[in-house]
């Protein structure tokens, strides 16, 4: 059986983390992904960890986790003769990915006009217009104007950023979708699109936010940490031999953990009925030795019997271990340019679990595909090495 | 200590062909060369050919002749965290070479200076030299062939001057800043003082031998433009013989002498038509008739065997294929062929000369480094942490 | 008239909370036809029946004024049904009967006993693709456990890695990071089963756990741990490989500015801003990355005493000019005061009827040439009920029935 997505061209002419989220998906599922990279490579192939701490240009493991599969071709696209090359390879395409500076995105998207060429999607910090577009952010400052760095931290200390990368893959994986979008559209009534994703607004309109919450209520996020001391148990929760996080504040959840923890009373007391959120301290009195009796895992099996929202804080060691990812296969070991490693699985399966409509394969070497890509544009071996001298591709 | 340079410590800056050969002298006599490139890929490792005609980095044909031995690293020159690299690298160098814009040299000058002393030998290769009007004009190894008067000697009036075989001119610029530099070095571990070397590829080529400038400024006239056979002075230049041709230098006596009794003409040594210096140029199709007539029915070799045997300074003319079986070259391993990985076996030039005879180690040849393969081993050699060097390959400053 | 893209795709979205409901006004805003098929009579989790933190103060249900409901359901049609009705599960039926898309949040197991597994739905619609979309996905030990974002943000890791990292644990914000980037997974999926069905002509099942949605997008997590057999610490703003890189304070109390020079060339920039030039000449320690790790704590002194100086947004403003990355930590109410966000006209004005016109957040993403727009503000409970049905072939008689049996609703009991 084919993979969904096969016989689709993606192109994708990124620098950062967001581009090769972005594609990684359509590769992924079947989709021919092209990666356009400067002779320095795109800057994700620059980001730790690497193996063994040695750099590796092909061995960073963002790139090697988001550039499955794809092909890589080097082309200088500052001069007309790259321009040229990216112009047959916008035509060979179905969809031009740029996630680069506005400046170079205008140029090389003004070239895309008329019926032969693909839809696009252009990713971009602010957007490609007004007063900050040009601004050139990182993922943690991007984070900052979404109002979620201030909601995740605590009054009076610095306001914190998710994991490293976590907002630009956001911002990516945004752009998948409106990407997909676009060419479902363009395949049915024929209309060429250009897709604009501004990095803070794409943050800023989703959720997990605080934004939407202010103007409703007037009230700013209380930035209190963790353990929410008014409103409980939510938020993470010390245990035997770690951390548990709960989400049983409201109801039916609270009214479960009380049974689960044997504490049926609690419903009855009048210092959780009718004074909750001045009495944390007392609650605990009930929660605190339950927690400290069992380790993280129990807490997970016992109260989720009881269909408490509690789940394990895991870190990286316990990943693999996992019982629920290893029935499900959910990290896949692959053979690539550090040798056997592991890599987080299909994201949604179709059909059936070990269906094959998602394949991983290894992340490519830089300039792995330049040549077999221009000989498949249509240019000479003279031609081919006439390019590379001139240092437009490689 | 097999090499005799074993020891010594040279860097080179800019990854043209120039300084690639001028490395690689030191290189295979056995110095620790540092061929530092940079990010955007070196000049030399994008000169065809490659194998089946497929470019690749680390496969071009002059790369993986002139950067044998050494070791690469990849440093943006550029940026302030690169500059610190090449600082530490070369504090412990006896000598730098560098083939980059004068304006980018003088930056990197500018690090190894301490008050009016520098920190080690430094020579520049640049087109014009590091001062003047000209100093940053870019040429290439065709430009340098103009400026040097040689396009306009090898070529014949009124056609277009010729250079000679690609990369002829920057390649002798970069030997000469190789004996330049080891001049350098020498003087440093005899007077503790450390020299900055201005190389001008036109000065280079223009001040040695085979350019007309010295001809000229000695007689005042301009030597006739006859490229090929010399029809003054013959026999001089290339003759049709049974297989290809044969590379005279027989005009003037005892050669020419030699020359007509081993082509059992010796009545020619005395006839005034190819004698008399006024009557000579007049006769060169007469004198070439009688030559091709002999030479046509020997092969270049049983022609070079017959004539060499009688003192007749004459060569084969050889083309690529023939070189490499020449029984000369075979004699002396003049070619050696190795495994280059991802490639399989090539054949490069040996030796430029052989110290202690044919069968010593002096000169050894290690396979040319691929693009950057030894970045993370160096910086880990100079000091650089783990997270230093993870940090400054992140910012783009080293690949 | 907004954008097209879509148009022509029937979807029924039979979700709660963020990541099913925000997808389904994703394809909403690309020209879908988007039917929530709202729980009645139980409220959903967005719906609550007594005023809480993010409900709107002022008249009318509470369950159509909060906040986290409003975000999560533009551009869709609403009918709340009780499908365990037989009336009810007949509506459903047949809303699926012509439909491209199911999107379906209930816990493992559940929409079975309703009826409405894949094998159902598949007799009902053949060409019809479902998604369910269970925390830990369908199958495995997990499939039967209940979870939030927040419940997925502990168990992928990435928790372990937020934080101060010289507080204590407990004080990290759970955050629903899943919610946000779990809606443009399940578009994406979507949108493939819909692409595959060009090709094999059936329809398609999607076990979707948001778990495995989410984990591929932390790939140092698993790389530190299987490349190099270490666990990735808590960092908090921190970078190991770029200095300057963190957040600062500005005039503002408790307002802050987040500065990073990842580069020598954003370095000069800063350099000259907080007046310490010498720090970029070559002949300083600091003008190299290497120096500047070694000096975090004086780099981090000298920046902050250039950004207690300014407000938030200029100090931005000052850095951005010089090549700096610098953005102010937004608050919710500075959302209104970027004048970026103004120039791109991205706030939406909608008007709803308990809530009255407000000024919210705009679209994720903006298309050429037909851009989106904001045609359906968040649907009150019910309120396409009888436009529907009608669509479906009842009329007045029947769904007047229907209210009258319980089978729909269009409000809920407090």
């Amino acid at each position: 059986m084919t993979q969904p997505l096969n016989g689709m061209c993606v192109v994708e002419i990124g620098d950062s983390i967001a581009g090769s989220a972005c594609t990684k998906t359509f590769s992924d599922y079947g989709a021919r992904v092209i990666k356009v990279e400067p002779f320095s490579g795109n800057k994700i192939r620059r980001m730790p960890p690497f193996k063994g701490d040695i750099p590796d240009i092909n061995g960073g493991a963002y790139h090697l986790a988001f550039d499955t599969g794809k092909e890589s071709i080097i082309v200088d696209y500052s001069s007309n003769s790259g321009l040229e090359v990216l112009d047959r390879l916008y035509q060979l395409s179905d969809l031009v990915i740029f996630d680069t500076t506005v400046e170079k995105t205008k140029k090389l998207r003004s070239m895309i006009n008329g019926v032969k060429y693909p839809s696009t999607v252009s990713i971009t910090p602010h957007g490609m217009s007004g007063p900050f577009q040009d601004r050139r952010e990182n993922d943690m400052s991007i984070l900052a104007w979404t109002t979620r760095m201030y909601r995740n931290s605590m009054e009076n200390m610095s306001p914190l950023r998710n994991a490293p990368g976590s907002t630009l893959v956001q911002i990516g994986h945004t752009a998948a979708a409106v990407a997909v979008g676009i060419y479902w559209g363009h395949q049915h009534d024929q209309i060429r699109r250009d897709a604009e994703v501004a990095g803070v607004e794409a943050i800023l309109g989703n959720v997990d936010t605080g934004f939407v919450s202010w103007i409703f209520t007037g009230n700013l996020p209380e930035r209190i940490g963790g353990q929410l001391k008014t409103r409980y148990p939510t938020g993470i929760y010390p245990c035997k031999d770690g951390y548990v996080i709960l989400s049983a504040n409201e109801e039916p959840w609270f009214s479960r953990l009380c049974h689960a923890i044997g504490h049926p009373e609690i419903l009855e007391d009048e210092r959780f009925t009718k004074d909750r959120e001045n009495n944390w301290h007392a609650f605990m009195e009930y929660l605190g030795p339950y927690l400290d009796q069992h380790d993280k895992n129990y807490i997970f099996t016992h109260l989720q019997e009881h269909g408490v929202m509690v789940a394990p804080v895991l870190n990286a060691s316990d990943l693999l271990d996992d019982p629920q990812a290893k029935a499900r296969k959910s990290f896949v070991k692959i053979d690539s340019a550090i040798g056997e490693h592991f890599l987080a699985g299909a994201p949604f399966h179709l059909n059936k679990m070990n269906d094959k409509s998602f394949k991983l394969e290894s992340a490519p070497k830089l300039g792995e595909h330049t040549n077999t890509l221009l000989k498949e544009l249509d240019y000479s071996k003279e031609e081919i090495i006439a390019l590379f001298r001139a240092k437009i591709i490689g | 200590m097999t090499q005799p340079l074993d020891g010594l410590k040279v860097i080179e800056i800019g990854g043209t062909v120039s300084v690639s050969a001028a490395g690689k002298k030191f290189a295979d006599f056995g110095a620790d060369v540092i061929k530092i490139e940079p990010p955007q890929i070196s000049e030399v490792r994008k000169i065809a050919p490659f194998p089946d005609d497929i470019f690749h980095i680390d496969k071009g044909a002059v790369h993986l002749a002139f950067d044998t031995s050494k070791r690469s690293i990849v440093v943006d020159h550029l940026t302030n965290s690169g500059k610190e690299i090449i600082q530490r690298l070369g504090s412990k160098a006896n000598l730098i070479i560098m083939d980059i814009p004068a304006k980018e040299a003088l930056d990197l000058i500018n690090i190894f200076k301490d008050g009016d002393s520098l920190l080690t030998n430094i020579v520049t290769i640049t087109p014009h030299g590091m001062t003047g009007p000209y100093k940053d004009r870019i040429e290439n190894d065709l430009t340098l062939f103009g400026w040097s008067t040689r396009s306009h000697r090898h070529s014949i009036t009124g056609r277009e001057p010729l250079r000679y075989g690609p990369y002829a001119g920057v390649v002798q610029i970069g030997s000469t800043a190789a004996a330049v530099g080891m001049a350098a070095i020498w003087g440093s571990r005899s007077e503790g003082m450390s020299r900055l070397v201005d190389v001008a590829g036109v000065e280079a080529l223009m001040g040695n031998v085979d350019s007309g400038f010295f001809l000229w400024a000695v007689n005042g006239a301009l030597q006739p433009r006859s490229a090929g056979q010399s029809t003054g002075l013959y026999p001089m230049g290339a003759y049709k013989c049974k297989d290809g041709y044969m590379l005279f230098s027989a005009g003037r006596d005892p050669v020419y002498s030699r020359l007509c009794n081993a082509i059992g003409r010796p009545d020619l040594s005395t006839d005034k038509r190819f004698t008399d210096p006024v009557e000579k140029p007049k006769h060169f199709e007469a004198f070439k008739e009688i030559l091709e007539e002999w030479l046509s029915t020997r092969t270049k070799y049983e022609a070079f065997d017959e004539l060499q045997e009688k003192g007749v300074m004459c060569c084969p003319v050889l083309d690529a294929s023939e070189l490499e079986n020449d029984r000369q070259s075979v004699h002396r391993k003049s070619y050696i062929t190795r495994n280059q990985d991802g490639i399989g076996d090539i054949t490069i030039a040996g030796p430029p000369f052989r110290m202690n005879g044919l069968h010593s180690d002096a000169w050894q040849s290690k396979p040319a480094p691929s693009f950057s393969q030894h970045t993370n081993e160096i910086l880990e050699e100079y000091g650089y942490s783990k997270q230093e060097t993870i940090a400054l390959f992140r910012a783009g400053v080293t690949t | 008239m907004g954008n097209a893209s879509l148009e022509g795709l029937k979807i029924i979205e039979m979700t709660e909370a963020w990541a099913g409901p925000v997808c389904a006004s994703l394809m909403g805003d690309m020209g879908a036809d988007v039917i929530k098929v709202e729980s009645f009579p139980r409220h959903s989790l967005t719906r609550p029946t007594s005023p809480r933190y993010a409900t709107m103060p002022g008249d009318g249900p509470v369950y159509e004024r909060d906040a986290l409901h409003h975000q999560g359901n533009r551009n869709k049609r609403n009918i709340a049904i009780d499908i365990r009705t037989e009336s009810g599960n007949q509506i459903l039926k047949k809303l699926l009967s012509d439909a491209d898309v199911f999107i379906e949040g209930y816990a493992a197991g559940k929409i079975e006993k309703l009826g409405f597994g894949w094998k159902d739905v598949q007799k009902i619609n053949p060409n019809i693709t479902m998604i369910s979309i269970a925390g830990w996905g369908l199958e495995g030990p997990y499939k039967k456990m209940v979870t939030l974002g927040a419940g997925l943000d502990a168990t992928t890791g990435h928790l372990s890695l937020r934080g101060y990292p010289e507080g204590d644990f407990v004080d990290t914000h759970p955050n629903f990071h899943s919610d946000a980037t779990g809606s443009s997974t399940i578009f994406f999926a979507a949108l493939t089963a819909l692409l595959q069905r060009q090709k094999s002509k059936t329809g398609t099942f999607i076990d979707l756990s948001q778990w495995e949605g989410l984990v591929w997008q932390f790939p140092t997590i698993l790389a530190e741990w299987t490349m190099n057999q270490r666990i990735p610490e808590r960092l908090g703003n921190d970078d190991p490989h770029i200095v300057p890189h963190g957040v600062y304070r500005t005039i503002d109390d408790d307002k802050w500015i987040v500065v990073a020079a990842e580069d020598d060339q954003q370095w000069e920039g800063l350099c000259k801003i907080i007046d310490r030039i010498e720090w970029s000449e070559i002949s300083h320690k600091y003008s190299s990355i290497v120096g500047r790790i070694k000096g975090r704590e004086e780099i981090d002194n000298a920046i902050e005493s250039f950004t207690k100086q300014y407000e938030g947004f200029n100090a931005a403003e000052i850095l951005q000019n010089n090549n700096v990355i610098a953005s102010p930590v937004v608050t919710p109410p500075d959302v209104l005061l970027s004048s970026q966000l103004h120039d791109r006209s991205w706030h939406q004005t909608i008007t709803h009827k308990w809530t009255g016109p407000v000024m919210v957040g705009g679209f994720l993403w903006d298309v050429e040439p037909d851009s989106l727009s904001w045609d359906i503000p968040t649907a009150l409970v019910g309120q396409h009920n009888e436009e529907i049905l009608i669509e479906l072939g009842y009329d007045e008689k029947k769904i007047s029935e229907f209210y009258t049996n319980g089978s729909i609703g269009n409000h809920y009991e407090n």
